[in-house]
């Protein structure tokens, strides 16, 4: 068993290595069937960047299905590049199949009603088009009748159809070959083009424009499944295009980054870590802790790797959108708590590390959902300078209140609820919870009023008063009020870790809650899960928050402050019965000091 | 031994747990009780600032003030920016409806959106809270003045937040927004400021001049008759609307009420809208309209009824002979120089309708003190000039939204500095207090 508990890092770490490596490795396309992982690094252009046409089918089947793969018409799990493939070839005798596929998640009630569904869990409330195809026309009436109605005066059942009906049009254009744009321009001054612009250019007379002929092979060698055909007009297609598009678009990198997934990867790795941290404090403090740190260290390695890529694919620092700030928020708070894990080896940074790096990494693969996350910025964010100070800046600040909080609400669970917040804990933890709460005030601040000077370079006036700006305002003020509170001595221990709880609340305002107002120049528009699961962690907090105000005598913990400090240090003064310590530690917690 | 335990009773700095003693005399600074109390210099000024002067009553500010914003934050859902503005944060006392809450509860708790709770309470308003901020603030340094280096720090941020404090005050006070719109090929030589409106006569004199009489908006708001002795008639103010829309007449509904009898009024009809309603996310303004008699000097004939409208443009008005153009419009001050737009661009990400960059190639022509020169004003490039800033805000459009030209905000405020030299203060008075703490910190724990 001794050697087991020696062995046990090493073995959490190589497990979790070649699982990653698992991962990593590309499934590679067979050598007779067709070559899609190939067709998957093809570069298009939609939303504006270049992108390998992976991406684009992946972002798209996710906006509708809101899943990345999809099911065939034998059950079977499929890729999206194959869903796309089947959609360009809508024409050419892939309607049946692609009308079939059950792909359009619908979810609404009304929205059911309109179209004359039952509502359907097996299939993921995914629907085929050749289910609803009939109420199309009511569809596209409801649709136009929502356009009409003012932004925020829209209801729930609005929305939906609108979202729908938009799904609907992201398919017609698929299938129409409209998108995305798939032809490289050929010379300067030119631009992208799409099939059906470039065919209907050049009709397919003899001189006839050679990628298009290409792709179109392709798809005709797809439709018919004859897999040399479309391997042959894939391979001479892509040496054409990969030369036009130009050496900017890391296609290839960004097929591996797709298929890896690796934030996906990190959230499951970051729950082992949550779990071995929390096993750790049961027994076999010193294996599992270590694992959990190694296995955090590996994990983070992931993360970090996965931010880089994002930064060179998108060519820009790596906070651009909300989906960036979860993940660029999680990457920091994580290597921030595996430095206090690193100094302080309690196992706490374990766990708050992997609490923050878990939960940031769902909120951002839910986000991811929408569409594409490398997606361009609005003409007054194209600037890199300022991504890469404010924007960064502010999401620090985020990351240094939330590991703040969060070590607060760990401080109060464990010493409610377990007898683990022992005397040491007691007085470490605030300690560690105001370092942190120092910088994370200092971030916050110098985000902010960077911010306000971007806002006067931009558009002359520093402080606007929009709703973001006010969120992040509070982040700062809520921060220095219990930096003040805790200096003049109104608050200690106890009191820094239930005002650092709220902390996490005005994060949470500030970084989702403002947003759902819908108003504003920092307005994303209202996103309802995200909503929820706001209003799911004021909760938590809320809860966390009141336990920490049930008195200290009735703490889990509070018996461990009150037995003799072991070992006991000799001394002439210690003559103290454990019935004064008792008193002392009621009124005032362990880490009171006698004065 | 730590220097507070003095004052406790014998028996008990042994009572406590040795760790509790180690760390003591080494804590960080600020964290401590109360340090011995120094001999003071002005005994009768310190004992009359310390309650000013107190950490609880900071506290106390930061958290009404987080309650103001979060209000005023909320407040934005319904009202224009410019209308939170006065009621929230440049004013002494802000009214708070209870309805913000309810608006709150609305979004994320699914009440439903029919609830509607009337009535108010007053709060401290910004300018009573920053106030007392820097009240508590100046009175806690006249109280606790020292120079160490230990409180360079502190002196810093705190220095860098009375600078910006006041910068906002500056602001709020001096500072002047507004629009120059030019159209590809022409000229602008005034700002326009869309957030009132004047009711202006304008008598074309030569190609070049024109004779300007303008009467504010705050006296056309009053409304009733309207006599000055530089008016060319009298005016009397029927109606007057901080926001509405126009219909035509024929579309409004059946029974709106129409006083005019000339002019466009005879074509559309304008209905009130509520104020400060104008602003989502595109941050459109109240439009104003007013029904205004013209009467002749002294009680004389009247001279038609007419429809004024921001919507609309001059219309012709001849009294005696004279005619002028009269207009409800934004009020304009005019620049000594003279703005050329020679270009405008609006670039987009490719394949799609997201803007990319907007600019602006302009020829800046200043007689007066010898400038002529060409410069490109775009997205987080302004054009900085005498004491007017210019920033590429918008793009002018006609009805078959073809981009004729380019809308620049101009603004003048005699404080934009000091947010900047107040962010530098207190940034780097944050990195100098709690990297001591930090390497203070570091230490006793490398020497435990």
């Amino acid at each position: 068993v001794n050697n087991f508990k020696t062995y046990l890092p090493w073995v959490v770490v190589g497990v979790a290595a070649l699982y990653l490596i698992f991962k990593l490795v590309p499934p590679g396309d067979p050598a007779e069937g067709m070559h899609l992982e190939e067709f998957a690094t093809i570069p298009v252009v939609a939303n504006g960047r270049v992108k390998p046409i992976d991406t684009f089918a992946r972002t798209t089947l996710m906006a509708l299905s809101g899943k990345q793969t999809f099911k065939d018409e034998n059950g079977k799990t499929q890729p999206a590049v194959k869903w796309l493939l089947d959609a360009m070839c809508f024409k050419l005798g892939k309607a049946r199949a692609v009308a079939d596929y059950k792909v359009f998640r619908i979810e609404n009630d009304q929205v059911f009603g309109l179209l004359g569904l039952q509502p359907r869990a097996q299939t993921n409330f995914c629907y085929a088009v050749s289910e609803f195809g009939d109420k199309l026309p009511d569809l596209a009436r409801e649709a136009q009748r929502a356009r009409q109605v003012r932004d925020k005066d829209r209801t729930k059942f609005d929305l939906k159809v609108l979202e729908l009906e938009s799904h609907v049009q992201m398919l017609l254009a698929v299938t129409e070959l409209a998108e995305p744009l798939v032809l490289p321009p050929e010379g300067p001054g030119e631009e992208w083009q799409t099939l059906r612009q470039a065919l209907s250019a050049a009709p397919s007379a003899g001189g006839a424009d050679e990628p298009a002929e290409n792709f179109q092979r392709m798809l005709t060698g797809y439709a018919l499944n004859k897999p040399a055909e479309f391997n042959k007009a894939l391979a001479a297609y892509r040496q054409h295009a990969e030369a036009a598009a130009g050496s900017e678009a890391h296609t290839d990198l960004e097929v591996v980054f797709n298929h890896f997934e690796p934030f996906y990867q990190c959230a499951v790795l970051y729950v082992f870590v949550f779990l071995l941290a929390c096993l750790s404090w049961v027994g076999w403090r010193e294996p599992l802790a270590k694992a959990a740190l190694w296995l955090a260290l590996v994990t983070v390695m992931v993360h970090s790797g996965a931010l880089i890529a994002r930064m060179v694919l998108q060519g820009r620092p790596p906070v651009t959108n909300l989906y960036s700030s979860a993940v660029f928020v999680g990457w920091g708070a994580v290597v921030l708590c595996l430095a206090i894990e690193w100094y302080f080896r309690n196992g706490v940074g374990n766990v708050v590390a992997a609490v923050i790096g878990a939960l940031t990494m769902v909120f951002a693969i839910h986000l991811g959902g929408s569409g594409d996350t490398l997606e361009m910025m609005q003409a007054v964010l194209d600037t890199n300078f300022w991504l890469a100070t404010h924007v960064t800046c502010i999401a620090l600040g985020y990351t240094a209140t939330l590991v703040t909080g969060v070590l607060g609400m760990l401080f109060i669970v464990l010493g409610v609820f377990t007898p683990a917040l022992d005397r040491e804990m007691f007085k470490t933890l605030p300690k560690i919870i105001y370092g942190v709460l120092c910088f994370a005030t200092l971030l916050s601040f110098t985000g902010t009023v960077l911010g306000g000077i971007w806002a006067d370079q931009s558009w002359g006036r520093f402080w606007g008063w929009d709703p973001k700006e006010n969120g992040a305002l509070l982040i700062v003020i809520w921060n220095a009020l219990v930096l003040h509170a805790r200096w003049g001595g109104m608050i200690k221990q106890r009191g820094l870790a239930v005002l650092t709880t709220v902390g996490v609340m005005v994060v949470g305002w500030s970084w989702i809650g403002t947003n759902q107002l819908g108003v504003g120049l920092h307005a994303y528009g209202f996103n309802n899960t995200l909503a929820v699961a706001l209003v799911v962690g004021w909760g938590i907090c809320l809860g966390v928050l009141a336990a920490g105000l049930v008195p200290l005598r009735r703490w889990g913990s509070y018996a461990t402050w009150t037995a003799p400090p072991a070992p006991p240090e000799p001394g002439p003064l210690t003559t103290s019965s454990p019935a004064a310590r008792a008193k002392r530690a009621r009124k005032k917690g362990p880490g009171y000091s006698p004065a | 031994m730590s220097k507070t335990s003095i004052q406790a009773t014998p028996p008990a700095p042994a009572a406590a747990p040795p760790e509790d003693r180690r760390d003591k005399p080494g804590g960080s600074p600020s964290e401590e009780a109360p340090p011995r109390r120094r001999p003071e210099r002005f005994p009768l000024l310190a004992r009359l600032l310390r309650p000013l002067a107190s950490l609880r009553l900071t506290v106390v500010l930061f958290a009404l003030s987080m309650v103001l914003v979060f209000c005023g934050t909320v407040a934005q859902k319904d009202a224009n920016l410019w209308v939170v503005l006065s009621t929230y944060f440049r004013c002494f006392v802000a009214w708070i409806p209870f309805q913000i809450f309810v608006r709150f509860a609305q979004v994320f708790f699914g009440v439903p959106a029919s609830v509607s709770v009337p009535g108010h309470f007053p709060f401290p308003g910004g300018y009573v809270i920053g106030g007392a901020l820097l009240v508590n603030l100046v009175a806690a340094h006249v109280v606790r003045f020292k120079v160490s280096w230990k409180r360079s720090g502190i002196l810093m941020i705190h220095g860098g937040l009375i600078v910006m404090l006041l910068g906002e005050l500056i602001t709020g006070l001096y500072a002047v927004e507004g629009n120059m719109s030019i159209t590809i090929g022409g000229a602008a030589n005034y700002v326009e400021h869309p957030d009132h409106v004047e009711l202006a006569f304008v008598k074309h004199k030569d190609d070049k001049q024109d004779d300007v009489t303008a009467v504010a908006e705050k006296t056309v708001r009053k409304g009733g008759l309207i006599q000055d002795a530089q008016l060319p008639c009298d005016v009397e103010v029927r109606q007057y609307m901080v926001n509405s829309t126009l219909l035509e007449v024929e579309k409004a509904p059946p029974g709106t009420p129409n006083p005019a009898d000339k002019g466009i009024g005879t074509e559309l009809v304008a209905v009130e809208r509520p104020a400060g309603t104008g602003v989502d996310t595109e941050m459109r303004r109240d439009i104003a309209s007013a029904y205004v008699t013209f009467k002749k000097k002294g009680g004389g004939e009247p001279l038609g009824t007419y429809l004024m409208t921001a919507y609309w443009g001059p219309q012709k008005l001849t009294i005696d002979g004279t005619t002028y153009d009269v207009s409800l419009r934004f009020p304009r001050t005019y620049t000594e120089y003279t703005l050329y737009l020679k270009e405008f661009r609006h670039d987009t990400y490719v394949g799609t309708n997201t803007a990319r960059n907007y600019s602006s190639l302009v020829q800046l022509v200043d007689a007066g003190h010898g400038e002529d020169r060409e410069v490109l004003v775009w997205m987080n490039h302004p054009l900085y000039y005498r004491g007017q800033t210019f920033y590429q805000s918008s793009v002018q459009q006609d009805s078959m939204k073809n981009e004729i030209g380019t809308v620049l905000q101009v603004v003048s405020n005699p404080g934009w500095l000091m947010p900047y030299l107040s962010c530098a203060l207190v940034s780097l008075g944050m990195a100098i207090h709690f990297g001591l703490n930090l390497i203070g910190f570091l230490n006793r724990r490398a020497a435990a």
